[in-house]
């Protein structure tokens, strides 16, 4: 058991990306601490500016308006991010797919970006093609979205915002999803949707990324059937409102999209989380015991 | 790898304690913060019915508390404090607007969320007024983080929008 931190720690929250961003920094001085943290909250902010899916003027705006008719040039950021999503979706073969925004306005998840007809079902992440000079070109009209990566992206900006302010220990919180910096472990409580209340889950991470999503967030009904916020990329159905899965890796953005190929596939995910030294941690209530089973640690 | 899932079994006592509080900063902390070096002088205000209406109906948003606590700094800005309740959420927050009525900075200042229905009710929420930094109700110890499903923060936007309307109908009329 590790005990509490003897340093003074400064923490701040704002609300950005959809949620509440919380951002600790340890061990420095409250000076170099909040300018610190004013990077870190920056840095979330210019993600949330290049990639919300709502906002007229965000890379992710622009694209869906218009990549389908011309190469659109986005931002390095925009475009790390695409290429990550592209990774991910090869090796998930589609599990995770960004082209799922149309899926999202079609059960009211997110608004339509603008006026056009909804784009044809059958669009898929191989529709997006990644160019030289940051282009990015649709084959055919689809709706990118982002929801499922840049969060953890953003926290991954936000570390590195607090390593070029010399700062050494730190956690980054958006909205749980998580990376902390430095030599020292922080516990970190898991809430599953559908979880006893009689535990408490935690983990003890350090130097590392944990991000966790559940079906059920954001759901509704639609069409008769329960939806949440996250679709398979492969089946396009949603994902099982009544699972949660956190996921633990080296890099929040690797964290983020891997709880949704879990979500979607936990066998088909295994391969993802041995490849990234990842490890998942996955609550269904009709599981005996508590509910929770450990995917991809090496033995 | 330290990957290992820890269930730490809970007391009856914590079964009833909001799932999530944490304190970041309190009010005084925040005024340093957003107004290093300016004086603020207190000037709160008690909404009439007119005023509430005419927010309501510019900003959209309903006025849930007729209290109005503002600061006002030498230079024509305004410190704000603020709170809002969503469905499972209970958030108090500051924001510092500039002398046009722009807002320079937000920062919440405490974040309480329940899994039940507990956040509507005052007694509930009394449990957290006057709080102050250290002193604040958590998960257990040491535990400061939790990762779950995405905290809500829809209602801190929309608390956002009312208070520039408030700005715009109370505060920066009452100087012209």
């Amino acid at each position: 058991m590790l005990s509490c931190s003897p340093l003074p720690s400064i923490e701040r929250a704002r609300p950005l990306l959809g949620t509440v961003v919380a951002v600790r920094v340890r061990g420095a001085a409250p000076r170099a601490a909040h300018c610190a943290i004013e990077r870190a909250f920056a840095a979330i902010s210019e993600i949330h500016q290049l990639m919300s899916f709502q906002e007229n003027t965000s890379d992710v705006s622009r694209m869906n308006r218009e990549a389908a008719h011309a190469p659109v040039t986005v931002h390095p950021h925009t475009f790390r991010v695409l290429a990550w999503a592209a990774r991910l979706a090869q090796l998930s073969e589609g599990l995770f797919d960004a082209s799922i925004g149309s899926k999202l306005v079609e059960w009211g998840v997110l608004a339509a970006p603008h006026a056009d007809a909804l784009p044809d079902p059958s669009v898929s992440f191989r529709d997006i093609e990644l160019g030289s000079a940051r282009q990015v070109f649709f084959k055919r009209p689809l709706w990118v979205d982002l929801g499922g990566i840049a969060k953890g992206y953003a926290v991954d900006r936000a570390v590195a915002a607090l390593h070029a302010c010399g700062i050494r220990s730190a956690c980054v919180n958006a909205g749980g999803d998580l990376r902390t910096i430095g030599a020292e472990a922080e516990r970190i409580a898991l809430r599953a949707a559908e979880a006893p209340r009689d535990v408490l889950p935690t983990l003890e991470i350090q130097g590392r990324a944990l991000a966790t999503s559940c079906g059920a967030s954001a759901s509704r009904f639609h069409a008769g059937n329960r939806v949440g916020c996250h679709v398979s990329g492969r089946t396009r159905q949603a994902l099982d409102t009544h699972t949660t899965v956190s996921v633990l890796a080296a890099r929040c953005v690797i964290a983020d999209a891997l709880t949704k190929v879990v979500l979607a596939d936990e066998a088909a995910a295994l391969p993802l989380l041995h490849r990234f030294h990842a490890v998942a941690h996955v609550h269904h209530p009709d599981r005996p015991g508590h509910g929770w089973r450990e995917l991809g640690a090496r033995q | 790898m330290k990957a290992r899932l820890l269930l730490i079994p809970l007391s009856p006592l914590a079964l009833v304690a909001p799932a999530y509080a944490v304190t970041y900063l309190t009010v005084e902390q925040a005024q340093t913060l957003m107004f290093e070096g300016s004086v603020l002088t207190r000037d709160f205000r008690v909404l009439t019915p007119e005023q509430i209406q005419a927010i309501e109906s510019d900003s959209g948003v309903k006025v849930a508390n007729p209290q109005l606590n503002a600061w006002r700094d030498g230079a024509g800005g305004w410190f704000v404090l603020d709170q809002v309740i969503g469905k499972h959420e209970f958030i108090n927050y500051a924001v510092a607007l500039d002398a046009n009525g722009a807002v320079r900075q937000l920062e919440i200042l405490d974040y309480h969320e329940s899994y039940g229905g507990e956040v509507h009710l005052p007694a509930w929420r009394r449990q957290f007024v006057g709080k102050h930094h250290g002193s604040q109700l958590q998960l257990n110890g040491d535990i400061k983080n939790i990762s779950g499903a995405t905290l809500s923060c829809g209602h801190v936007t929309d608390g956002v929008r009312r208070l520039l309307s408030t700005y715009a109908l109370v505060l920066a009329a009452a100087e012209h």
